[in-house]
Order: structure tokens, then C-alpha cells, then sequence
């Protein structure tokens, strides 16, 4: 079905909760290197479809396929090895261990140094200029001795993004990355993803409730509404989509 | 055989079992519910089991006849609720936003507290309740002789399953207390006096419990301690069924039942060994039991319970090799200055430490509370006992042969336990180590049962080492510990530690670093596992004899207790704790004979005031007082990186 340089493709995933169908039939695929959001309004599913998407359950039906291969029913962990990265809408990170150890023991499971029981986590001069390189890729390397419980809640988001960023994905999923930061934030987080993306030709989809934001970095976006896809585009596309227009009532798209 | 059971006996084993359900129906459903609920394993509901039968003997004692004994049967359990809502307002509800092994920690606390209560005001013999004399008697049925009693627990019990039921499932109160276990984020966002909910409900639990012990009291005796026995049959009846789950419970207690009454008629040596095993088999196809499923019970909002969780923070700090090297010499000087009495003393420190130290790579570091490290303490005495005495294996290969048995032992019982969190992984340790415990208690013709072992002999090390004086012992002890110590300190700082402690801290966010979660927790609970071996063996050959008594579950507690005390995320801390364990333990015994009471209180102070034990404490204070670098150096990556 998708193209040849299709590295995610969505094929018809169902998912139920109980009553609630929180996925519906859900399909659509996103091209290597692409930017990609998907929006709707809350509870349209678009957590549940991260969720799905980087194993934490498997779909009903359907199914995930990541660089050609079927992930649906993998775990997550090796769904990471493969070169997936998320970040999670509640804020998910180690919060009594500093910034720094943060990203260093990221690094040790991509570097599957982890098994590694007998040396010192200190002795690793690499890793450590690694990880503090991340940090100062999003701007968090003058903290990196702080525990990361204390941390505004910007820089935590920002610490959970360094962290899906040490694993090194080619598909990072960012369910909300900007979620509960200043519009100025906000700005500095995305500018900082479209340089990664670009930089490091990292795909990257995620979901965010700012418009302006969506139709600024984004190169296609899908639309969800109760579990459903009802628009798949770019974003002149969606932006003339009537149905898209209605669902979010002429608010927040202007034309 | 088939042909032999004749109706009679049939009746009287089909009542029997029905009975021994009936009692274990009551006490767990009040553990489970307690459970849905408050989201609290509560240990110390055997305790409050005993308080109900120490309370119906209390009351009989003055109140006589058929009257005298319905109104005992009535009070008894009221008391009980009564006792309950004093510790859930005046100790739980301080606790609720701490992590949920400090809850249980103080339940654990309560029951040595309970316990040595009762012995001070009952006295430590059996006692047995009076029945008046309408009750007391025996009917024929089917030809089987079955007594009045029995029959009495048999319908007392359905009612009050009734009445539960009628409760919970009828009421408006009943409604919002399955809501609240079902999803308690939801109650809480509803509004929903979450205080008083939790008082009623640990009340409630706690008078089936007591009603419980009333009931089972007249039926069988009361001793203090009996609440420990009890308290592990309804664990394994409330995981068999599934943890909160209330049908669980039924059909956990009718499982148990069934197969303790047939236990002793068929395999008389193994019946509680078969309990663990009906456990394991049921949990091998369903983690959750038989009507659970995984729960995700976050922490109640800390605005709706108006208080706000302590931090306890791991402090980072990492002590001078010069300085760790002092207190190794002072030990290395310590016979030279002292005699037999604190060199045995200061052995039994370094043995405890070990074990302590071992379990922290399990609490501090990766997250898991096991309550059944003594299962492995005691795999590897008597893998030292055994081999010494019946295979004249000498001393040291013995010794190493422990930590492999012992990690042997810890793979089976980790591949199970692994994949569980939370309570439910402390409560499926617990019950393995019991169903070593019942193993080695009862195989007479292999571990020597309740006998264990006698005149271990201490052989010379190879190069002709004597270690069979006290002193060489000490050394020897000192050595292996030291050893040990300093491996599982280089675990605990390596990647792979850092790994384990990503784990403990966020282990979904692990999961989504690429890291097999399971696996990395297996491996620690299989290098805690083999230590602790080791460490049991070193005690095996110091006290050259052993006992089944080294396995119990409330063995299993001494490194929590000591881990509390020193501080859980401090290297230093579980050592400390030995320190403080062990003294406090051989003098108070010495001294007075409530050192479980002493214990207790002062698990229950620390859990309520000083969470983070005293190294916690006491590297807090330094870090205020000599600002951030604390009283030892403090590493930072820059340095590393730089080099
Ligand atoms: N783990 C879950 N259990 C039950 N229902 C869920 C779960 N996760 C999501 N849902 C339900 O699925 C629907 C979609 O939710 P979600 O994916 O979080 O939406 P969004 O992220 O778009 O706001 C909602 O109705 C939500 O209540
Ligand atoms: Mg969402």
C-alpha cells in the first residue's frame, strides 16, 4: 500500500476501551524524514494511537508497520531498539535522578551499555560528552547537575525530548511536547525540533493543540475526531477541508 | 482407595474444608477489600485477627453462657474496627502520599508491635475459648460426627458474606467504595470524602477480620503470633484470586480450604507446601489471579488529602576510597583489643549487612520490595549445611557452591515474580520463600525439619586456614563480606545500575529507553538472590548449626527493617541498619524480652518521621551544614569527562 520511503504506516488499527472506541479504522502512513502532526480535539484518541503505535498495547486489529516491518504486539523496548523514540503527554521522566543521569542512562541502553555490571557509569568520558551535548541541544547543559524533580515544567518537557533523543530514532512520536509551556516556550521547542529534524533527517510526528504551531512546522498533518481519520493532508488541505473546519467550529484555522 | 471413603468420612472432610474456607473467607475479604480500596497491603491484618480472638477470650471470660457468648461474638470484632480506625487516622492516613512500601512497612511495624502487646497482656501460652455448652457438642450427619460448632461457623459465615455483599453492592456507601477500587482517580475527582471513605473501609476490613478470629477462636486456640500464620494463608488466597477482587476471595478461600483438608488426609508432611504450589501453578497462567488484572493505581492528588508527599531524595555522593579504607582497618584491629563476645557480635553485623546490602540492590536501587530474601539466606545455609554434614564437601567449596545454589533458586522464583510490581511482587516473594520454608520445615529426611541441621563442621580453608576459632571466623567473615560488599557496591554504580535505578524511578519511561525491563529486574533479584546465599552460608559456618527458622517470612523482614533504619537510597544505609539491627537485637533480648515491640516502634517512628533512614538524614544535615559538597567528596561527570 504505501510508498517505498513510507516509514510508519497505520493500517486499519481498532482500539476499545471497554464501551469507548478510542481508535476507529485508523489509517495513514508518513514518509521518511516527513513532519507530521495530528490533531483533534481532546479525547479523539490521539494519545491511545501514540500508545498503540510505539507498543504499549496492541491494537484490536490492525496493524503498525515501522520501516516495513510489523511492530503491532511488540514491546515497547524493542520497539525503541528498532529507532523509535516518544515523549509522553504527562511528563515522563526519572525525577529523582539528576538531569544529566537522565540522558547518560538513555545513552547507556542505546549504546547497550547497560549490561555492563561492573564498570563504573562514571568512567564513561563518551557517553558523558554525549549527553551533554543533548542537554545543550535543548538548552538544559547549565542544569544538568539539578535533580530533575526540581525543574520547571518547560525544562522537564524539554529533559523527556533529550531523552528520546539520546536513544537516536529515526522516528521520534511527541505526544504534546509543548504542553503546559509559555507560548515563548513553546516557540524555542519547536524551532528546536524543525533544526533536529532537519539536521539529523529525523521523522517526526506528534500532536499539539497550538494551531499556529501545527500549520507552521508541519509538512502534512492528520486529523482525528472520536477515533476517526477525517482528514489526511497538508496543510493547505486541511485548512480548506470543510469537515475539518467544522469540527474545530472556524476557530482556531483561519483560512 | 475411592472405595474406602464411605459417606461418613466424606461429610466430615466436606464440612472440615467448608469451615477452614469460611474463616479464610472472612479475613480476606476484609484484606482485599482494604486493598481495592486504600490501595494498602495490610500486614497487619493477621494481628487484627488475633486481636478479635484475644477479645472473644478476653469477654468470655466474664460473660457466660449463650448470651454471654453472642454478645463476646458481637463486641469482639467491634473492638477490633475500633483499634483499626485509630491506626488509619492516626498513622496511615499520615503516610498515604508516601510510596506504597512505606505503608506497608508500617503495617509490618504494627504486626511486631501487635504481637508483643498481646504477649504482654495475655501471656505467651495457648489459649483456648470456652464454648457454652448449646455449641460445644457434635451431631451425627451421614453417619459422620461433625460438631456443633462447625455448623455454627457454617452459616455465620455466609451470612455475614451476605451481609458484605448486601453492603457493598446495595448500598450508596457500598457503591462508591467499588468505585473508588475500580478507579480511584475517578472517586477523587468526583469529590468524594476520600478521609472518611478510607476510615470506614480499613474499619470495616478490619471487623471481619477481628470477626474472623472471633469465630476461629473458640474453634481452634489463640496465641501471640498466630496472626503471622494467618496472615500469609489469606495473601496466598487473596493473590490467588486476584488482589481487590472480592469473588477472588470466595473462590480463593474454597481453593485453599479444599486442598488444606485434603492436604493432611493425603500428603500429611507437605499440605502447606501444597498451598505455594496451587499459588505458583495458578499464577504461572494468571500473574493477577484468577480475577485480577494489572492495576494502575496512581497516588491519590496530594490537594485532596491536604498534605504533600516527603521527598526523599538519593543523595549523590560518593565517599573516598581513603575513607572507606578506616573502618576496614579498624575492623581488621578490632580482635586485638576485644574478645569472643564482640567479635561474634560484630560477625553477625557483617553476615546481616550482606544480607541487607544485598536486599537494598533490590529496594534502594531497583525498586522491589521483596519479603522473601530468607528464602535464599536459607538455600544457601543449607546448601553449606547439607553438603558438609552428608557430603563431606569441604568448607569453602561449599561456601561458594551457596551463592550458586541460592542463585539458582532466585532465577525460578524471579521468573515468576518479575512479573508483578508493586505489592503484588512483594506479596508472590513472600509466599515462595514460605514454600521454602515449609519445604525445609517439614522434609525430615532431607533438611532434618524442624531439627535442621547440627555440628556443621568448619574444615580448614585450602593451604591448611583454620576459621573454626571465633576470631578466625571473624576475619574469614570480614573477608568475604568486605568482598562482596565492594562487588555489589561497583554493581550498584555501574551502567548497569544506573539502569536499575532509571527502572526503580520511572520503569514505563525505562521500557521506552530500549531497555527490557523484566530482564534487568530479574538479574538484580538473581544477584541479590546468590549474596544472600552466601551470606547464609557464612552463617551456616559460624554457627554451625541451622534451624528451618532462618527461612520464616519474619525473617524476611530484617532487611527491610534494616534498610528502613540506615536509609534506603544510601549505599551506607542497610549497613548502618545491620549495625543498629543486630545490637539492638542481642541486648534487648538480653534485657527484656519485648525487643519486637522496641523493634517495631522504632520501624514505625522511622517510617512516619525519618523515611529516608539515618544516613539519609544525616548526609541531608551535611549537605546543609557544608553546603554542597557535603562532609564526603562528590563526584561530577565533569571530572570524568574531562578525563
Ligand atoms: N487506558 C485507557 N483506558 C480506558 N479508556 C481510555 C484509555 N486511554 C484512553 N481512553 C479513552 O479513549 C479515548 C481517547 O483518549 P486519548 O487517546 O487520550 O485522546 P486524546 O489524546 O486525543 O485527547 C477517550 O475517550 C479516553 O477516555
Ligand atoms: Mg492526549
Amino acid at each position: 500500500m504505501g510508498a517505498p520511503m513510507d516509514v510508519l504506516e497505520i493500517r486499519g488499527v481498532v482500539k476499545s476501551f471497554g464501551g469507548v472506541r478510542a481508535l476507529q479504522d485508523v489509517t495513514f502512513s508518513v514518509r521518511q524524514g516527513e513532519i507530521r502532526a495530528i490533531i483533534g480535539p481532546n479525547g479523539a484518541g490521539k494519545s491511545t494511537l501514540f500508545n498503540v503505535m510505539t507498543g504499549l498495547f496492541p491494537p484490536d486489529s490492525g496493524e503498525v508497520i515501522f520501516d516495513g516491518e510489523r511492530v503491532s504486539g511488540v514491546p515497547p523496548y524493542r520497539i525503541i531498539r528498532k529507532g523509535v523514540g516518544r515523549s509522553f503527554q504527562i511528563t515522563n521522566i526519572f525525577p529523582r535522578m539528576t538531569v544529566f543521569e537522565n540522558v547518560q542512562v538513555a545513552l547507556f541502553a542505546h549504546h547497550r551499555s547497560s549490561r555492563n555490571p561492573v564498570g563504573l557509569a562514571r568512567r564513561y568520558p563518551a557517553v558523558a560528552s554525549e549527553a551533554l551535548g543533548i542537554l545543550g541541544q535543548v538548552g538544559l547543559a547549565e542544569k544538568y547537575e539539578q535533580s530533575a524533580s526540581i525543574l520547571s515544567h518547560g525544562d522537564q518537557k524539554r529533559l523527556e525530548i533529550a531523552i528520546s533523543l539520546a536513544s537516536r530514532p529515526r522516528l521520534l512520536m511527541l505526544d504534546e511536547p509543548t504542553a503546559g509551556m509559555s507560548r515563548f516556550e513553546s516557540r524555542e521547542t519547536v524551532e528546536l525540533l524543525r533544526t533536529i529534524s532537519r539536521e539529523q533527517g529525523l521523522t517526526l510526528v506528534f500532536t499539539e493543540h497550538d494551531m499556529d504551531i501545527v500549520f507552521g512546522i508541519s509538512e502534512k498533518i492528520v486529523v482525528l475526531q472520536q477515533g476517526m481519520v477525517i482528514a489526511d493532508g497538508t496543510p493547505a488541505e486541511i485548512r480548506a477541508n470543510p469537515q475539518v473546519r467544522k469540527a474545530y467550529l472556524g476557530e482556531e484555522i483561519s483560512a | 482407595m475411592m472405595a474406602t471413603i464411605d459417606v461418613s468420612f466424606l461429610t466430615v472432610q466436606v464440612l472440615s474444608a467448608l469451615r477452614q474456607a469460611a474463616f479464610l473467607f472472612l479475613i480476606s475479604s476484609g484484606l482485599t477489600l482494604i486493598f481495592g480500596v486504600l490501595n494498602i497491603l495490610n500486614f497487619a491484618h493477621g494481628a487484627l485477627y488475633m486481636l478479635g480472638a484475644y477479645f472473644i477470650y478476653a469477654l468470655t471470660l466474664h460473660l457466660t453462657g449463650p448470651a454471654g457468648f453472642v454478645v463476646a461474638l458481637l463486641a469482639a470484632p467491634l473492638g477490633v474496627a475500633l483499634i483499626a480506625a485509630v491506626i488509619e487516622t492516626g498513622l496511615l492516613r499520615r503516610i498515604y502520599v508516601q510510596e506504597e512500601i512505606y505503608q506497608l512497612l508500617l503495617t509490618y511495624a504494627l504486626v511486631l508491635i501487635i504481637d508483643d502487646l498481646a504477649k504482654i497482656v495475655f501471656g505467651p501460652e495457648y489459649k483456648s475459648i470456652p464454648k457454652p455448652d448449646a455449641i460445644s457438642g457434635a451431631v451425627t450427619i451421614f453417619g459422620g460426627t461433625v460438631p456443633v460448632y462447625t455448623l455454627l461457623v457454617l452459616v455465620l459465615a455466609p451470612a455475614i458474606a451476605l451481609v458484605l455483599w448486601y453492603l457493598l453492592y446495595r448500598t450508596r456507601t457500598g457503591k462508591i467504595v467499588r468505585a473508588t477500587s475500580s478507579d480511584r482517580e475517578m472517586a477523587d475527582a468526583l469529590g468524594i470524602n476520600m478521609s472518611a471513605l478510607f476510615t470506614l473501609v480499613f474499619a470495616f476490613g478490619a471487623i471481619l477480620a477481628g470477626f474472623g478470629g472471633a469465630l476461629a477462636g473458640p474453634a481452634r486456640t489463640v496465641f501471640p503470633g498466630v496472626g503471622t500464620e494467618v496472615i500469609i494463608e489469606s495473601f496466598v488466597v487473596v493473590v490467588i484470586g486476584g488482589l481487590g477482587n472480592l469473588w477472588g476471595a470466595l473462590i480463593g478461600s474454597l481453593l485453599i480450604g479444599t486442598l488444606e483438608t485434603v492436604g493432611i488426609i493425603v500428603f500429611p508432611e507437605f499440605e502447606m507446601s501444597l498451598i505455594y504450589l496451587l499459588m505458583v501453578a495458578i499464577l504461572v497462567v494468571r500473574p493477577w489471579g484468577l480475577f485480577g488484572r494489572p492495576l494502575k493505581i496512581k497516588a491519590l492528588s496530594e490537594k485532596n488529602l491536604g498534605m504533600e508527599a516527603q521527598e526523599i531524595s538519593p543523595v549523590h555522593f560518593s565517599v573516598n576510597p581513603l575513607v572507606r579504607v578506616i573502618p576496614v582497618l579498624l575492623l581488621l584491629a578490632v580482635p586485638l583489643v576485644t574478645g569472643r563476645f564482640y567479635q561474634y557480635l560484630l560477625t553477625q553485623i557483617f553476615i546481616a549487612s550482606l544480607v541487607a546490602v544485598a536486599f537494598n540492590l533490590l529496594l534502594g536501587t531497583t525498586g522491589l520490595l521483596s519479603f522473601g530474601q530468607a528464602a535464599f539466606y536459607g538455600v544457601g545455609a543449607y546448601t553449606v549445611g547439607l553438603l558438609a554434614t552428608k557430603a563431606g564437601v569441604s568448607t569453602l567449596p561449599a561456601l561458594l557452591l551457596a551463592p550458586v545454589f541460592a542463585a539458582a533458586v532466585a532465577a525460578l522464583i524471579g521468573f515468576f515474580c518479575v512479573r508483578l510490581s508493586g505489592v503484588h511482587f512483594a506479596m508472590l516473594t513472600l509466599a515462595f520463600g514460605q514454600l521454602v520454608f515449609t519445604i525445609a520445615f517439614k522434609w525430615y529426611g532431607f533438611t532434618g525439619g524442624d531439627n535442621g541441621i547440627q555440628g556443621i563442621p568448619v574444615r580448614p580453608l585450602p593451604g591448611g586456614v583454620e576459621i573454626g576459632s571465633t576470631q578466625a571466623m571473624y576475619y574469614f567473615a570480614l573477608a568475604v563480606v568486605g568482598v562482596s560488599v565492594e562487588i555489589l557496591r561497583r554493581i550498584r554504580s555501574s551502567p548497569f545500575g544506573s539502569t536499575l535505578k532509571a527502572i526503580r524511578e520511572n520503569t514505563q519511561r525505562a521500557a521506552y529507553l530500549g531497555v527490557n525491563v523484566k530482564l534487568y529486574q530479574w538479574a538484580a533479584f538473581v544477584i541479590a538472590g546468590a549474596f544472600t546465599g552466601l551470606a547464609g552460608g557464612l552463617y551456616a559456618l559460624m554457627e554451625k548449626s541451622i534451624t528451618p527458622d532462618i527461612i520464616h517470612w519474619t525473617k524476611s523482614g530484617e532487611p527491610v527493617f534494616m534498610t528502613i533504619i540506615g536509609g534506603i537510597y544510601t549505599f551506607a544505609g542497610p549497613m548502618v541498619g545491620a549495625v543498629v539491627f543486630t545490637v539492638l537485637n542481642s541486648y534487648l533480648v538480653a534485657w527484656t524480652e519485648k525487643w519486637a515491640l522496641v523493634l517495631g516502634i522504632i520501624l514505625l517512628v522511622m517510617v512516619l518521621l525519618l523515611p529516608g533512614g539515618v544516613v539519609g538524614f544525616v548526609n541531608e544535615k551535611a549537605r546543609a551544614a557544608f553546603g554542597k559538597r557535603g562532609w564526603v567528596r562528590r563526584w561530577t561527570f565533569s571530572k570524568s569527562a574531562a578525563s
